[in-house]
């Protein structure tokens, strides 16, 4: 049976924002749709609206001609709308199978089956009863996805998905999603990715600052175009040119082990690399293959052994991030919430976390708070943060705006290295653009950069040298001119 | 129409407001109580929240209630502002006046200048050494600092039980269960002839003025900050995150152990059973409704404490039970939380619209 699914002049009003002005849209089953825009385009809003979440200021919402009245997820559940959020809503410490079955008042048994059902059909496997913080983000995926089929839906919403997969994990989804399109499943698939838009959906719906821009089929788009109508303005291609043929080294790591007590975590082993002045290292890999360990080690929230790293004649291995930012290295983690920031803390505040000696923040033992206001100023005009107010909490900045002000924070000392993990993490082209362009005028100031990172396209783009991390090893170094993606992603999936 | 809106920031205004609509709400209801128990609404808050404090010795008697909920309540506002949700400071009293009142004890018939700081020194370490256990359970082992420093309470009460039942308990007390009464020496000196209001005061009034000076100005400060939000960001910055943890925790306990000595060593002058009416409990109360702010946290000890006196007024005015006290305490906590959430949401009014 056919599905269709129609939008009619839907608007949602925020105080100080119009999420979604005047949107209409229509969806028939069969196809995948995608929904594109950048962040804060309107999309999440818009989602939210057809999952119940929100409830819209106006406008109406028709499944096969019925007028929906979405009141609650629930709703949406009742009407065969499911929804998977680009964060996960599980329960980590309860059993993938608890976590299934929590909204569902069927029998375990018959839902056990039934899961099982669909796991084999789908070519799923995970362990129904291990708990979720034990499961990679690509299978807490399925999981969600999974708790929507049970219900069988008509409607299938993916927010961002791929924004915490690796690329193996990527193209296993879309698989799925071209499966489930096929079973007569109407697919919308929000994202910001135009890769994966020409890749996976059949229309597109370009959004911008809450209003609907375009509606077009995916044949007659290509890349640019896209990207043109998200932004609304043409974009600069940015070129990186090849570095200078340095021989002046910078850091050298030498047979570099790390054990870990922890095991989630991943091993280290027999690494062996250097950078010289003015390079950028990149190293990809497929997530969970020891880049967070190898990025800790690096960065000294891990202590190694002291003569293992040696950064500009100096043997550093034994200290920790804030003694290693005194020898001028700067570090900017994968995690911006979590770790590199404080979202309740203010934006000054965040900044104070680089503290270096000749920062003065500190003097003895009090906050320089003048100091450090007056340097957090200096930062939000260098690195285009947008906002002029200090005081505010960072929470209340944006993705792209957020990594800015870190990159910001760690660059100001001008180091001579920036160690970098996944740096465009999320962000929306704009702010990648920007982040790019910041990394290779780094590199262009004869500073280093060693870049890790699970998206190929930054890596070549960024790298002059390259190399892949599998299992806790690094594969030989190579130049960036010799390295294809295709190459990059044999050596990420382990083969030599 | 009256729309519920979430706010774009929480408000400043907002935050200090609050606290007071809670008090405010609290002897709305506090009156609604007793108008269905049969009485007179206005005058039973009279004598709830007026006449327990309209002279000099009701005034005394309410900063004695007071100093130990602000030092307790001070010494938490480090664990809370730090994300450690220790709820055992009862138990981190008792332990506290359990060390102090055992030295105190040591020196029994003895007089001189240092067994006063010598006492007060066992109460502060006796406080960090309870606090610690949670802590270095948190810190080490990931367990559950709420579980941990609550179940503690209980331990430390059973402790003291046996102690003053047992091994500690008066020679010629006829077997009381109590110690002996300490030697003058061991006890904070009375401020004015004839009022129980003791030197404890300072203690207080100090970690009010020094937990202000440590947690806003020092850098110390800002790491245990830090470390309280993310142990991850404090690894990253390169901060000894762990031990900020077991450090907020030792505070904790120093200061609720310094409460205990206050008590034991001021208005009770020996241990016995009952030597605190929940005040690490009602602390918590104290150090939310007072904003985790030195200054917030002086008022709402003060409110708190009236608590205290009025439902023992009532009780001998109005013959109703003094378990009212906790009843009005459970109602500032209550409307406190409730009115938070205006922290982040606003009404608006909006006309109907055609």
């Amino acid at each position: 049976m056919n599905t269709n699914l129609k939008i009619s002049n839907v608007t949602k009003i925020y105080p100080g924002c119009v999420a979604n002005d005047n949107v209409s849209l229509e969806f028939n089953s069969g196809k995948i749709y995608a929904l594109l825009g950048e962040n804060g385009a309107g999309k999440s809003t818009l989602v939210k609206i057809l999952s119940g979440v929100i409830i819209p200021d106006e406008g109406e919402i028709y499944l096969n001609k019925n007028n929906l009245k979405l009141n609650s997820p629930l709703d949406a559940k009742k009407n065969d709308i499911g929804m998977v959020f680009q964060h996960f809503n599980l329960f980590e410490t309860l059993s993938v199978f608890e976590n299934l079955i929590i909204d569902s008042d069927e029998q375990r048994e018959s839902l056990r089956e039934k899961i099982d059902s669909i796991m084999k059909k789908y070519n799923f496997s995970i362990d129904l009863d291990i708990p979720v913080l034990n499961l990679s983000a690509g299978q807490k995926q399925k999981v969600e996805i999974i708790r929507c089929l049970i219900r069988n839906p008509k409607v299938l919403i993916m927010d961002e998905p791929t924004s915490v997969l690796t690329e193996q994990e990527t193209s296993e989804l879309f698989l799925s999603l071209k499966k489930f399109s096929e079973e007569g499943i109407l697919i919308i698939y929000i994202t910001h990715k135009l890769k994966e838009v020409m890749q996976l959906c059949d229309e597109v719906a370009v959004m911008r600052r809450g209003k609907l821009v375009s509606v077009s089929e995916i044949k007659n788009e290509n890349i640019e175009s896209l990207a043109n109508k998200m932004v609304g303005q043409n974009l600069k291609t940015i070129k990186k040119k090849k570095a200078k043929n340095s021989s002046d080294q910078l850091i050298k790591i030498t047979n570099l082990n790390f054990t870990s007590e922890d095991p989630f975590e991943t091993n280290l082993m027999d690494i062996n690399f250097s950078v010289n002045r003015g390079e950028c290292l990149g190293i990809a890999g497929i997530s969970g293959n020891g880049q967070s360990e190898l990025f800790q080690v690096l960065s000294g929230e891990i202590i190694s052994d002291k003569n293992c790293i040696e950064f500009n004649n100096n043997y550093i291995g034994d200290l920790n991030p804030q003694e290693r930012r005194e020898y001028l290295m700067a570090f900017s983690p994968e995690d911006r919430l979590e770790q590199a920031a404080i979202p309740q803390m203010k934006i000054f505040e965040n900044v104070a976390l680089n503290n270096f000696k000749s920062s003065n923040f500190f003097n003895n033992g009090l906050i320089n708070e003048n100091k450090i206001k007056e340097h957090s100023k200096k930062i939000i005009s260098d690195f285009n943060v947008n906002t002029d107010n200090i005081e505010l909490k960072s929470q209340f900045l944006s993705g792209g705006n957020l990594q800015k002000l870190i990159i910001g924070r760690e660059l100001i000392t001008s180091p001579d290295l920036l160690i970098c993990f996944n740096p465009t993490w999320g962000l929306d082209v704009g702010a990648i653009n920007y982040i790019h362009e910041t990394l290779i005028k780094i590199n262009e100031q004869n500073k280093s950069i060693i870049l890790i990172s699970t998206d190929t396209d930054e890596l070549l783009k960024l790298s002059d040298k390259i190399s892949v991390i599998h299992k806790g090893k690094l594969s030989k170094i190579m130049n960036a001119e010799e390295v294809t993606s295709e190459k990059l992603g044999i050596l990420m999936g382990g083969a030599n | 129409m009256i729309k519920i809106v979430k706010r774009d920031q929480p408000s400043r205004a907002i935050f200090f407001f609050t606290p007071v609509l809670a008090i405010f709400l609290t002897l709305v209801a506090g009156g609604l109580i007793f108008f269905i128990l049969g009485f007179k609404p206005f005058e039973a808050l009279k004598f709830f929240f007026i006449v327990p404090i309209a002279d000099k010795y009701g005034f005394s008697e309410l900063l004695l209630k007071a100093t130990p909920l602000c030092l307790i309540a001070i010494g938490l506002s480090f664990c809370f502002k730090s994300n450690n949700w220790n709820i055992g400071a009862e138990g981190q009293l008792t332990f506290g006046a359990i060390v102090s009142g055992g030295v105190a004890l040591l020196f029994y018939e003895q007089e001189g200048f240092y067994i006063l700081p010598i006492v007060i020194l066992a109460g502060a370490i006796g406080g960090m050494l309870y606090a610690s256990i949670p802590a270095i359970l948190k810190t080490y082992f990931n367990t559950n600092e709420i579980l941990v420093s609550l179940m503690l309470v209980y331990v430390s009460k059973l402790i003291l039980d046996y102690l003053v039942v047992g091994p500690w308990s008066n020679p010629e007390g006829f077997n009381f269960p109590e110690t002996r009464q300490f030697s003058d020496s061991a006890k904070l000196p009375l401020l004015f002839e004839g009022l129980r209001i003791h030197a404890g005061i300072f203690l207080a009034l100090a970690a009010v003025v020094i937990s202000w000076f440590v947690f806003y100005k020092t850098y110390l400060g800002f790491q245990m900050k830090v470390s309280g939000f993310s142990l991850k960001t404090a690894k990253y910055a390169g901060y000894k995150g762990k031990k900020m943890i077991i450090l907020v925790f030792l505070i904790s306990g120093a200061c609720a152990g310094l409460a205990g000595v206050g008590e034991i060593t001021g208005p009770i002058g020996q241990l016995h059973r009952e030597i605190s009416p929940d005040y690490g409990f009602t602390a918590i109360i104290v150090a939310f409704l007072g904003r985790l702010h030195p200054v917030g946290i002086i008022f709402a000890s003060l409110v708190v404490a009236i608590t205290y006196l009025g439902a023992e007024t009532a009780q001998i005015f109005m013959q109703i039970p003094k378990y009212t006290g906790q009843v009005f305490q459970g109602m500032i906590l209550f409307f406190l939380l409730a009115s938070d959430y205006l922290l982040f949401f606003k009404f608006k009014f909006i006309g109907s619209k055609k």
